[in-house]
């Protein structure tokens, strides 16, 4: 399980707000084209495939930084915004 | 294991592109990303939409109705689920594999249920606590020679007994009373504890045993027949100890519960209400998502041992003679 940064630019609107979208299934929005995700390596490879079918390569960019536990403990936030992102668990209701 | 238990009465989940969405009228209660999900849970009266339902099936994420007490109704599964290749080779198990692996169960649900006693009586040493411990490695032994399986049911029977009446003793509150274990209905609010958290706990290995595609049917100790998933019976006893009744002990001991305001009592029989199941699923949930370290030193979610137990319990049938079937003890 890593803690992946993935940051994003797309031009056209109605593709950005679908990759918004599928990105909120999988972390934290942590601000814009910017998202948190611990994930496994399995999630992390399904995760790129969905991604694969909504880009257009010629026009969009996407990068996935993945963190070392050790950059992870390392990690500050400043100002506003969400605090770094943990892997959620079970929720009741 | 990340599920969704939905304890709430009268909710409705829908979906919203990549998230489940659990709202009553206007207040929205959760919002859960479905792809990191590994199983929904219903108690009682809530509803799915269509659109959910579909997005599980198509996940492989089971959703499980049961009653609010925590028993399974039934579940909403993908239908290429039908338990064929591996059904064969359980039905292929010989009578000889089952009973060795029947014997290693109630063998370990044994020697675990001493273990719980054993550090209880480190903590608070009693003559009458030391007599049960002592029996119940006798029954091990005789479990491990015995050569049928009533015969192991009988022993396994005898020690729930005599485990069960050391247990009220371990219990260090006046309010909550255990003299000994009814289920069906459970007689008071301990047994309520108790019952509940076995209930969970199978359903979460039921879900287990069918995401790894073997037939919850068929099993080596109890009796399968068409309306008991026998195997997920099988698997729960090696965990009733240490995960539920250590965790039950640890609930009323730290007076967690309360026995005036946590319980329902009806058709004769006394149940955890919804305030109370809220409360028990919380700390229960807390505490199965605590790590432990494993015997590679690795660290990992108390889930993750039922995962564990269904793989090698799925190894063991693949291949019954290299690969024998070994239940988690306590250490």
């Amino acid at each position: 399980m890593l803690l992946y940064v993935i940051v994003y630019d797309l031009p056209d609107n109605k593709r950005r707000q679908k990759i918004h979208d599928l990105l909120e299934g999988y972390g934290q929005w942590v601000q814009y084209s910017t998202f948190e995700c611990w994930l496994s390596s399995d999630k992390y490879a399904e995760l790129q495939k969905r991604l694969r079918c909504q880009l257009n390569l010629d026009e969009d960019s996407i990068r996935f930084y993945p963190l070392s536990r050790h950059t992870v403990a390392q990690v500050e936030t400043w100002g506003i915004g969400p605090p770094l992102w943990k892997m959620p668990g079970s929720t009741i209701v | 294991m990340r599920a969704l238990y939905v304890s709430e009465q009268g909710c409705y989940l829908s979906l919203n592109d990549q998230l489940v969405r659990v709202k009553r009228q206007e207040t929205l209660y959760a919002e859960v990303q479905l792809p990191l999900l590994q199983m929904i849970l219903i108690f009682g009266k809530s509803q799915v939409t269509t659109q959910v339902i579909r997005a599980c099936l198509w996940r492989n994420i089971p959703i499980v109705y049961l009653s609010r007490m925590g028993y399974c109704y039934g579940r909403i599964l993908p239908i290429e689920r039908g338990y064929r290749q591996l059904a064969r080779y359980q039905d292929d198990l010989t009578l000889s594999d089952r009973l060795q692996v029947a014997r290693e169960i109630v063998c370990t649900k044994l020697r675990n249920s001493r273990t719980v006693l054993m550090r209880q009586h480190r903590r608070q040493p009693s003559s009458s606590l030391d007599l049960v411990i002592q029996s119940l490695a006798v029954l091990v032994e005789k479990v491990r020679q015995a050569d049928n399986i009533p015969r192991i049911m009988g022993l396994e029977g005898a020690g729930a007994a005599q485990y069960f009446s050391a247990f009220g003793d371990c219990l260090s509150s006046d309010e909550f009373i255990f003299g000994d274990r009814s289920r069906r209905p459970p007689g008071n609010p301990v047994n309520a504890l108790l019952s509940f958290g076995y209930q969970v706990l199978w359903n979460h290995l039921l879900a287990l045993i069918e995401v790894h595609g073997l037939d919850p049917y068929v099993a080596c100790l109890h009796e399968g027949h068409r309306s008991h998933a026998a195997l997920a019976s099988d698997l729960l006893e090696e965990f009733r100890a240490p995960f539920i009744d250590a965790f039950v002990m640890y609930l009323i001991n730290r007076k967690m519960m309360d026995v005036r305001d946590d319980f329902v009592y009806h058709n004769g029989g006394c149940y955890l209400n919804d305030v109370g199941r809220v409360k028990y699923l919380k700390a229960f949930v807390k505490r199965m998502e605590e790590t432990i370290t494993d015997e590679f030193g690795e660290s990992q979610p108390k889930w993750d041992l039922l995962n564990q137990q269904v793989k090698a319990f799925k190894q063991f049938v693949y291949d019954p003679v290299k690969q024998p079937y070994v239940a988690y003890q306590i250490r």
